[in-house]
């Protein structure tokens, strides 16, 4: 029926709306700062746009600005942001088995879209799988692009007449937003441990200012979970053993 | 100069998010792989918000009085309690203001 299939496009572009809505929310502060920022620090208007349009990425983005108004060479530069986008190689890893197979029409855009942010509403059993859940991706990420080009257009246009806003604890809001999502998700001890060892490590590489602080505290973790998720299955698997082996 | 830097930027960034996507690599993610990769999620998203609440200037800063740190422990409860992200985030987020108004 054409006009079902219709409303089921509808009903799945709502729910990516709806489902990016609190991360739309929570980094509007950041990308006003973004555009702020740029303009503060000498950019022409072109340049702090096509930040946000094309490079598309906030942690990115702040750290470059000011790399460049420092005249910092450009291949530290490059590496810098290389390192700080490193964990998306996770992401495209994490979801190869899902996205690869869709249509390339489909598969390039919603990759441009990976975000943080993308990726934490990615984790559904079917996700990417059929139009409906690509629909779904669509709207979710599109709609965090645009919001994203939306307020570092505000911060353009505010430019220098807002006060620095690196102070004001902004970075919560996407702390709490990631809290909000994980812990409803940590269903066994696997991914109770998996959540330890990578707020614990994670911490720990920081303060020691690790480059890839992030990278292997998250593939440590994923390895923990990992290990105990085996660990259960074989202790399971022996008990049952030894359950069978008493009936004789 | 700063254009051809943000369009090799754009470039780094659309080739981390796009590599493994791409179907031509020749990677195959088996059953051990594809369990291990299911972790991803909460390792790298944890990865991201704990340094934000217990770091400050560098520093560890496990204080009682951390903003960040009452802010995210009413995260985690209400998290748990009511599954919803928008409460969360508006419960958390106007309990950390107004400690951290109160900080001052």
């Amino acid at each position: 029926m054409h006009s079902k299939r219709k409303l089921a496009y509808l009903a799945f572009a709502k729910k990516g709306l709806i489902e990016m809505m609190p991360l739309n929310l929570a980094v509007i502060p950041w990308g006003i700062l973004c555009g702020s920022l740029a303009i503060q620090r000498g950019f022409t208007t072109l340049e702090a746009l096509l930040m946000p349009m094309l490079v598309y990425a906030g942690a990115v983005q702040l750290v470059v600005i000011e790399l460049i108004n420092n005249n910092t060479p450009l291949l530290t530069i490059l590496l810098t942001a290389f390192i700080i986008s490193s964990r998306h190689f996770l992401y495209g890893l994490a979801l190869r088995t899902k996205l690869t197979p869709q249509p390339a029409n489909w598969r390039v855009p919603l990759g441009f879209l990976l975000t943080d942010e993308l990726f934490a509403l990615s984790s559904h059993r079917k996700s990417y799988q059929g139009k409906l859940q690509l629909v779904y991706a669509l709207f979710a990420g599109g709609s965090f692009y645009l919001n994203w080009l939306f307020w570092n257009i505000i911060g353009i246009i505010a430019g220098s007449s807002l006060p620095d806003l690196t102070e004001l604890g902004l970075d919560f809001a996407i702390a709490v937003t990631f809290i909000a999502l994980i812990v409803p998700s940590i269903i066994n001890l696997s991914r109770l441990i998996t959540v330890c060892v990578a707020g614990v490590l994670s911490t720990v590489l920081t303060l020691w200012q690790w480059d890839y602080a992030l990278v292997i505290s998250a593939l440590v973790a994923m390895l923990c979970g990992y290990i105990t998720t085996n660990i259960s299955i074989r202790l399971r698997k022996s008990s049952k053993k030894r359950i069978a082996n008493s009936d004789i | 100069m700063t254009l051809l830097t943000i369009l090799l930027l754009a470039t780094i960034t659309f080739l981390t998010r796009y590599l493994f996507l791409h179907p031509k690599l020749p990677i195959k993610i088996g059953d051990k792989m594809e369990s291990f990769l299911s972790f991803s999620s909460p390792a790298v998203l944890t990865a991201i918000w704990v340094p934000i609440v217990f770091i400050r200037d560098h520093q560890l800063d496990i204080a009682p009085s951390n903003p960040y740190l009452i802010g995210a422990t009413i995260a985690v409860i209400t998290a748990k309690l009511t599954r919803s992200v928008y409460l969360t985030l508006i419960i958390s987020s106007t309990i950390f203001a107004l400690v951290k108004l109160y900080m001052h």
